[in-house]
């Protein structure tokens, strides 16, 4: 769900960054104190694998991309903050070395998919945890991937009202929330499912390896 | 220019195009950095077109055949969006091709050292994949049966991860003998 670089106006993307440095300054303080010296390998081969299913994109209507996030499984594993510093790198890479997404977008992709998608995933995660554990799993990758998809869908569809010409032609993304709402989250309804999928296969090798907290 | 001054125009560029409204800036701005990124510019052009190809193309048809069908189809709003569009990228893909990336974020001791280990993991994901398709090509002269090959991606999944964990703890164990872990 990658919005691309150049549909963002500025008016958004700057306070985005000014959101999104914040964020950031939280998520990294203390990283390396924090991170335990077994845990640096498992974050360097999630967060790739995050990448990597990133990559695998379909063109969804709404002018975005749909794909898998694999920021559940990175959250569930590394807590919220951990992944949305993962997730953020993974978006980083993406758009510097295959143009996927964007220096521009990379604020709201960020906040939207690594900060919305790893604190939903948790919660949802958490919520459901008592009841049954594969189930939470699943509903919280499920989640993630809705929620951050709704996140995407808001903010591009408000860029024709924040940005346009007098005589109302968009100067960045064209199309509004009644098209972007239903473009983007509907494909993401049925993507949500393969996440769900690769994340309750990933979770369950990383229980059995015992990298799981508990 | 050190990679901290490539880091900076870039990003002063990258915020300069984004404000820029006027279909001609923008032309001459992409004709600028063609002519200005050297020997490889064909190849990043290419590069940039075929990354961009197929989401501006459902941009565009969805803008033509919505905005058309409103009465208010405008040809600058296509030019300027796609042409702001390929530029952006353009200067991605140049200042990555020109900078090490490590090397650009060198001021913030804990970016450089995620950048370090998730790209040397990606490099290490990218070989360790190539060795199992050519290993699952080699043993299979006919197409296998879905539900072979189902099975043999999980086991593959699995044994990427043993693997690409292996390889990653060498990494940061490497990281770690050379200092890399210490203030």
């Amino acid at each position: 769900m990658h919005i691309p670089d150049g549909f963002i106006a500025p008016q958004v993307y700057l306070p985005a960054y000014a959101l999104a440095a914040g964020a950031w300054w939280w998520a990294a303080r203390d990283l390396r104190e924090g991170l335990e010296q077994e845990q640096v390998p498992r974050l360097a081969v999630l967060t790739a694998l995050a990448y990597a299913v990133g990559l695998v994109m379909v063109p969804v209507p709404g002018g975005t991309s749909g794909h898998v996030l694999g920021v559940a499984l990175l959250a569930l594993i590394f807590g919220p903050r951990l992944a949305f510093l993962a997730y953020s790198l993974v978006l980083l890479l993406q758009s510097l070395l295959f143009g996927a997404g964007g220096i521009t977008a990379l604020p709201v992709n960020a906040l939207a998919m690594g900060l919305i998608g790893s604190f939903s995933a948790l919660g949802i995660f958490r919520l459901l945890r008592g009841s049954n554990e594969s189930l939470a799993v699943v509903a919280a990758a499920w989640g993630s991937v809705v929620l951050s998809a709704l996140a995407v869908a808001l903010v591009l569809g408000i860029q024709p009202a924040i940005a346009h010409q007098t005589d109302g032609t968009p100067l960045y993304f064209p199309f509004g929330l009644t098209i972007t709402l239903p473009a983007v989250i509907l494909p993401h309804l049925i993507i949500g499912a393969g996440e769900a999928v690769l994340t309750l296969f990933v979770w369950r090798f990383a229980k059995s390896r015992k990298w799981v907290p508990g | 220019m050190s990679p901290r001054q490539w880091l900076t125009a870039y990003l002063a560029a990258v915020v300069a195009v984004s404000f820029l409204q006027d279909p001609h800036w923008l032309a001459a701005g992409l004709v600028l950095a063609i002519t200005l990124s050297g020997r490889r510019r064909w190849v990043l052009l290419r590069r940039t077109l075929l990354s961009v190809l197929v989401f501006n193309s459902a941009v565009s048809l969805g803008y033509l055949l919505i905005a058309s069908g409103r009465g208010g189809f405008s040809g600058d709003y296509l030019l300027r969006v796609n042409l702001r569009v390929v530029l952006l990228v353009f200067l991605g893909l140049w200042f990555v091709s020109r900078v090490n990336l490590a090397a650009a974020v060198s001021f913030s001791p804990n970016l450089s050292f995620v950048v370090t280990l998730a790209v040397g993991q990606i490099q290490a994901f990218k070989c360790v994949l190539r060795d199992f398709r050519l290993a699952f090509i080699s043993r299979n002269p006919d197409r296998p049966a879905l539900t072979d090959r189902t099975h043999h991606a999980a086991a593959q999944g699995q044994n990427l991860l043993e693997k690409s964990v292996h390889s990653a703890s060498e990494v940061a164990m490497a990281m770690r003998s050379r200092g890399c872990f210490d203030d």
